[in-house]
């Protein structure tokens, strides 16, 4: 929208009554959505009705009185504290931080085509006898445009020096080789952007059409994940710094013991033998005269399950597979004799890497020096074929499957039908995705393992431990 | 009960709740609102307090309903009291056919109340705190909020039960986990953090006024330090705070030093490696010299006496 237009809009609203209370409300709250916290529309009635007892005169009631109906969890707390400062603020404010965007936005578009045009240059030649041109994404080439100079160049010259090697198919070759170390870069400079507050460089997408909103949406994604706290639990862990990594060692361990103590619990309460329903059998008895002859039971539960774990650990996934095994080995005192595996071009059985009583740093280096896979490429039809073949007889109608694994896999269709054969084996399948959910729309293996599995993201410390607590309790 | 924010506000502190605005915005809202309040925060911040003074604020009851895992409505809503209904059985088996027994048996006067049968059938309206909720499984969490949504309970051989007065309800988490969105949705939010040094100033007067204005600052701004820069075990709260100042007094201190710290360092942290980590010689002196100001750099290490005004130490 030009800038006069919004202006008319906004006159026009304004006109209408549509600069009411009301109607900040409601588009403060779209915006809130935006950014992940869940609204309702009752709690939207509530924020209205609860402004009635509060003199809209003194400001930080009235945010108070907003924040106690619209947010309700420490992180949705920071989010709101952001969000409510910079949309309800002075025209003048809002009006330059839309001009300091606008001039952003377009020396972005300046990067990102300079990015396109140089790399072009050097994929040219292929370019002329390709049937499928090679596309890249405006992600990838702001990528580019953000790499340092003598990381560019390299990336030329690796370029340049394919093209005196014959292969079969160079198209493909440069194409691949392109795609992935741009995305490897991205992921390099989004770490390091972790800490230094760069973050911002790298926006989401996603709008919601209304400049205004917008504008409050990017301000606070680039600042949120800066709060230290919430920084490691909600962040995906692949952009995690290694300084981050002792913290995150000791948030996992209470995180995974917390957990675990309940489960134990859980399963200490239904174990043995059932209860006597008190209140049923006095009444089943009135007859023998309160003489409990008839004695009536509670409801037994049901029997404990047994899990497997298969992780994947090739190179997409190294730094994820870290923390999830060590999530997983802190359950495993209360989960006992959890059978677990990892893959990537085949699959290994390391269940008794997990046995009690092991120092966890000592099994996870026994563990990679010990294994073939730990960093390669993946092949998770080959892993479950070596699965189903050695080790088949683990699964049982009462066994739930864990997959850990981003899904980048070769010959996913094949690995789909070796899935659904495990699937008719077994109780269910739990699909922990460590990609991100908004990039699963555009990855056609993710879409097929969807039908299969149950798949839930869980690129974040925060994701990983609420899909293990929901699973592993529901079947406690 | 009528009273508008800044009464209540005033009635809080006067009962020995200390309360920024926010924070009374929010006990305001949910008492406006007839809303539950919800309060998050770590343990020792002050939530279950919140509870107990507002029964002293409007001079009612509290029931506490204490969650734990494996709670469940036995325990938490009603029983039935077998003993009696035993003991009506044994009476009257020869004189009554065993039908009209079993309308007999289960009757409201055979009905033991838990907590919260007990707060909705009150007569008059009261306090029902629902403390550390977190630790109840999924279940019961939904039993909860289907009771908080429309205040009445069902039983089986007695039928509906309405609530005789909508109670103030309260329930407090350490945030252990996660609560449902559907029960967060019916509640008014407060997440309770570490106070700043005021705060706790405020609360160390009004709590323990013995160690005085001097030493309560020291004490406040040392804890302050502590919980901002260090990497512990378990934080210290304000509960823990208390316990220290009275510690100092038992011993007759009026102001922080290194020795009187070392001596009550256990009333603050509850973890030896927490402990340890404080009592590093460096790491000493640096909650020293926050607690005592950073004036007290520039006086050559005497005792400052600046009445309650040091900065809010830095972070
Ligand atoms: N704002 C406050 N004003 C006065 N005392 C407080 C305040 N916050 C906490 N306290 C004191 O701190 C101690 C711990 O509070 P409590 O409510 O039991 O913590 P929680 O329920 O959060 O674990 C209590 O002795 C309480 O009196
Ligand atoms: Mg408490």
């Amino acid at each position: 929208m030009e800038p006069g237009e919004t202006a008319c809009v906004v006159t026009e609203a304004e006109s209408a009554g549509l600069n009411t209370i009301e109607y900040n409300i409601t588009r403060f709250v779209q915006i809130l959505r935006r950014l992940g916290v869940r609204v309702s529309l009752a709690e939207t009635v509530d924020a209205v009705s609860a402004l009635a007892g509060i003199d809209l005169l003194d400001k930080s009631r009235v945010r108070a009185a907003l924040k106690a109906c619209l947010a309700k969890s420490r992180r949705e707390a920071g989010i709101f504290d952001q969000a409510y400062g910079l949309f309800f603020t002075t025209p003048e404010e809002k009006a330059r931080r839309r001009q300091q965007y606008r001039e952003a936005r377009a020396e972005r578009d300046r990067l990102i085509n300079t990015a396109e045009r140089e790399l072009m240059e050097v994929v040219e030649e292929w370019q002329r006898d390709l049937p499928e041109k090679i596309v890249l994404t405006e992600q990838q080439l702001e990528t580019f445009s953000l790499m340092p100079e003598s990381g560019k160049e390299r990336m030329k010259e690796i370029l340049d020096r394919m093209k005196s090697n014959p292969v079969n198919n160079p198209g493909e070759l440069i194409n691949r080789v392109l795609q992935s170390s741009l995305n490897y870069w991205r992921y390099y400079m989004m770490k390091n952007a972790a800490g230094g507050g760069k973050a911002g460089t790298l926006p989401e997408e996603g709008s919601t059409g209304d400049e205004e909103m917008d504008e409050v949406i990017r301000s606070v994604d680039a600042h949120f994940y800066h709060h230290p706290g919430d920084r490691i639990l909600h962040r995906d862990m692949e952009s995690l710094d290694d300084s981050d990594i002792p913290r995150m060692t000791s948030l996992i361990s209470h995180m995974s013991s917390q957990l675990a103590l309940g489960i134990s619990r859980r399963y200490k309460r239904s174990a043995g033998t059932a209860a006597v329903d008190i209140r049923r059998t006095v009444r089943r008895n009135i007859r023998y005269g309160g003489v409990p002859i008839e004695l009536r039971y509670r409801a037994r539960r049901r029997k404990r399950p047994r899990f497997l774990l298969i992780c994947d650990v090739s190179a997409s996934m190294a730094r994820h597979a870290r923390f999830v095994l060590q999530f997983i080995y802190g359950l495993n005192s209360a989960l006992g004799g959890l059978e677990s595996f990892i893959f990537s071009e085949d699959l290994e059985r390391t269940t008794e890497f997990f046995s009690k009583n092991r120092n966890f740093a000592r099994s996870m280096t026994d563990m990679i020096n010990g294994s073939r896979q730990w960093g390669k490429s993946t092949n998770l039809h080959e892993s479950l074929k070596t699965f189903l073949r050695h080790y088949g007889d683990k699964l049982t109608p009462d066994t739930v499957v864990f997959i850990v694994s981003d899904a980048r896999t070769v010959a996913p269709e094949a690995a789909a039908g070796l899935l659904r054969d495990i699937k008719l084996k077994c109780a269910d399948i739990i699909w922990l995705n460590t990609l991100p959910r908004r990039e699963w729309e555009q990855k056609a293996p993710v879409k097929l393992f969807c039908g299969l599995a149950d798949m839930y993201e869980c690129s974040t410390l925060s994701q990983l431990e609420k899909a293990l607590r929901r699973h592993v309790f529901k079947y406690a | 009960m009528d009273l508008n924010l800044d009464e209540l506000k005033r009635a809080m502190e006067k009962e020995g709740y200390v309360s920024e605005d926010d924070l009374a915005v929010t006990v305001y809202l949910a008492l406006t609102l007839k809303k539950p309040l919800l309060v998050e925060g770590a343990p020792g911040v002050g939530k279950t307090e919140i509870a107990k003074v507002l029964g002293r604020v409007f001079d009612t009851e509290v029931i506490r309903l204490q969650c734990y895992e494996g709670l469940d409505e036995n325990k938490a809503l009603y029983e039935w009291n077998y003993q009696r209904q035993l003991l009506k059985i044994q009476i009257l088996k020869d004189s009554c056919p065993h039908e009209d027994i079993e309308k007999d048996l289960f009757d409201e006067e055979y009905l033991l109340e838990r907590p919260l049968l007990k707060a909705i059938r009150s007569d008059r309206r009261v306090v029902l705190l629902i403390d550390e909720v977190d630790k109840v499984d999924e279940p019961f969490e939904a039993f909860l909020f289907e009771l908080l949504s429309d205040f009445q309970v069902s039983i089986p051989e007695l039928g509906t039960l309405e609530a005789r007065q909508i109670p103030i309800v309260v329930l407090t988490s350490n945030g252990d986990r996660e609560l449902s969105d559907g029960l967060k949705r019916r509640c008014v939010y407060l997440y309770i953090d570490y106070p700043d040094i005021d705060k706790e100033v405020r609360i160390l007067q009004m709590k323990v006024p013995e160690a005085g204005e001097r030493l309560n600052r020291q004490i406040a701004a040392a804890v302050n330090y502590i919980r901002s820069n260090l990497d512990l075990r378990k934080q210290p709260s304000i509960a823990e705070s208390l316990d220290w100042a009275r510690a100092l007094v038992a011993l007759h201190a009026d102001v922080l030093t290194v020795e009187n710290l070392t001596r009550t360092v256990n009333l603050l942290l509850k973890n030896r490696d927490d402990r340890l980590q404080v009592l590093d010689g460096g790491v000493l002196d640096e909650i020293m010299r926050h607690a005592l100001g950073e004036k007290a750099g520039e006086k050559g290490h005497t005792h400052c006496h600046c009445h309650g005004n040091l900065p809010a130490s830095s972070n």
